[in-house]
């Protein structure tokens, strides 16, 4: 879980002057949340890691210059969130042989119908969803986020859950 | 969705977090006032910049500043390269290779492009592709891979490799891009290639190295001493070789690469937005500025090479 925001800004600000263990809590607040985002967008476990692993190394290189009144979550998921929509139009359009995953931990058979629906879905609409209902950003966010109108991220909500419930039904 | 979980992700967590540290803890920590000066240096040269559209004395204000951090007197253009060979460098603007009479061929819009040992090729990467082209920009082969960065390319002219780094972790390719194989974790840093075949990199926890001819481990590593290096300090840096203070300047030197006859040494200067040729002995300076105008941004260079 992430933690306050002041927790957060007092971990960015003590990394900034050099301390690991601040860097470390920072880490370990954010992993999950951008892994498993990357992960609902790409559905390769792999990958995602690298998205991840990408967006933290990223975090590193612009630590110095990161304004600690910003909260450090929305500023990760964006890069998540991009390079995660980036990888999935790529792999579309150079279709492979889908790599093997790690055994999914269990998860009820409801769970794994949705995931397997939402595979469906276009990486841009799978994106918003997994923003809405994973990181519970508001629409409005989200479209702070990823740079769209705030229609196109209600249209995109919208179509997405229409198709998902239909294929559900 | 809230209670999702990832396949992995305990395992996933502690290979990314040690990435993450050593990036971490190899970085440059910035003190309090270099952080802040930022921003106020950014609206110095922002501000100097809109001076200089609207009036004749904003201009002079701009080559004022330019002149104080740069060599004075440097060439507005890179007319010709001081010693023979190519020089390859990549930035924003793609990747170009630079002749000696400073004629330039842009191969493509690549980054991380260095030189094969005998400079007949070039290693360069894309957002989730390796390549190996030849010196007109012609595609040899391309390996897909997922952002692959830092090939580096050693061997004879009948048996080369090029080691990189994707998705976290070490490669090493054959040059005729078979047999690509994964050594293991590797930070976000470039591998170097030594004697004998050994690849040494970030591994994460600290420097390793690999040999590729016996497939093994190496156990101690040393990286290669003796050539020219940058020393930083907090607000110059200077260009060292052999003990001896070659050249000294404002700001941030990238790189210092060596000619191929060994007699000139390139050095980097995005401060001044200049490169500086330098000849070792007798010394002499030679600056070139306006390096991102002419590359599309400030390049990195990627080899000084072998003839031509």
């Amino acid at each position: 879980m992430a933690g306050s925001g002041r927790d957060e800004r007092a971990w960015v600000r003590r990394a900034q002057a050099g301390s690991v263990s601040d860097f470390e809590a920072l880490f370990r607040a954010h992993w999950g949340p951008a892994y498993r985002a990357a992960y609902l967008v790409v559905r390769d476990a792999t990958a995602a890691e690298d998205i991840a692993q990408e967006a933290f190394l990223a975090a590193v290189r612009s630590l110095d210059r990161f304004d600690r009144r910003r909260p450090f979550g929305p500023w990760l998921h964006r890069i998540v969130v991009n390079r995660a929509i980036d990888w999935a139009r790529a792999r579309a359009l150079r279709p492979e042989a889908k790599a093997v995953d790690v055994p999914a931990p269990e998860r009820p058979e409801r769970d794994e119908e949705l995931l397997r629906e939402l595979d469906l879905l276009s990486p841009e609409h799978r994106a918003v969803i997994v923003l809405r209902y994973l990181l519970e950003y508001t629409p409005g966010e989200i479209a702070e986020l990823l740079e769209l109108p705030r229609g196109t991220v209600n249209s995109r909500l919208r179509r997405g859950l229409d198709s998902l419930k239909e294929r559900l039904e | 969705m809230k209670d999702f979980r990832a396949p992995n992700e305990h395992d996933a967590a502690e290979r990314a977090w040690r990435v993450a540290r050593t990036a971490y803890e190899s970085r440059e920590p910035v003190t309090w006032p270099r952080r802040h000066a930022r921003p106020l240096i950014a609206g110095a040269v922002v501000a100097a910049a809109v001076a200089a559209v609207l009036s004749p004395p904003g201009r002079s204000v701009v080559h004022s500043l330019r002149k104080a951090v740069g060599v004075e007197n440097a060439r507005t253009e890179l007319f010709s390269l001081p010693a023979q060979g190519r020089l390859l460098v990549s930035g924003q603007g793609g990747t170009w290779l630079v002749n000696a009479d400073g004629s330039r061929r842009r191969l493509g819009a690549y980054r991380d492009a260095a030189f094969s040992p005998h400079g007949l090729y070039i290693t360069a990467v894309r957002r989730n592709e390796l390549v190996a082209l030849d010196p007109k920009g012609n595609v040899r082969w391309s390996l897909p891979r997922r952002s692959p960065r830092f090939p580096t390319w050693t061997g004879t002219f009948t048996d080369t490799r090029i080691a990189y780094v994707a998705g976290g972790r070490l490669h090493v390719v054959a040059g005729d891009g078979t047999g690509d194989r994964t050594i293991g974790p590797a930070a976000h840093v470039p591998p170097v290639w030594r004697p004998e075949r050994i690849v040494v990199y970030s591994n994460g926890h600290g420097i390793a190295g690999y040999n590729t001819r016996t497939q093994r481990v190496v156990r101690h590593v040393a990286l290669s001493g003796g050539g020219p290096t940058i020393r930083r300090h907090a607000r110059q840096s200077e260009v060292v070789l052999g003990g001896r203070v070659l050249f000294r300047g404002t700001g941030v030197f990238d790189q210092v690469v060596r000619s191929p006859d060994g007699r000139w040494l390139l050095v980097t200067w995005p401060t001044a937005d200049q490169w500086i040729f330098i000849r070792i002995q007798p010394r002499k300076i030679v600056g070139v500025s306006r390096i991102s105008a002419q590359f599309g941004g400030f390049p990195r260079v990627g080899g000084w090479c072998c003839g031509g």
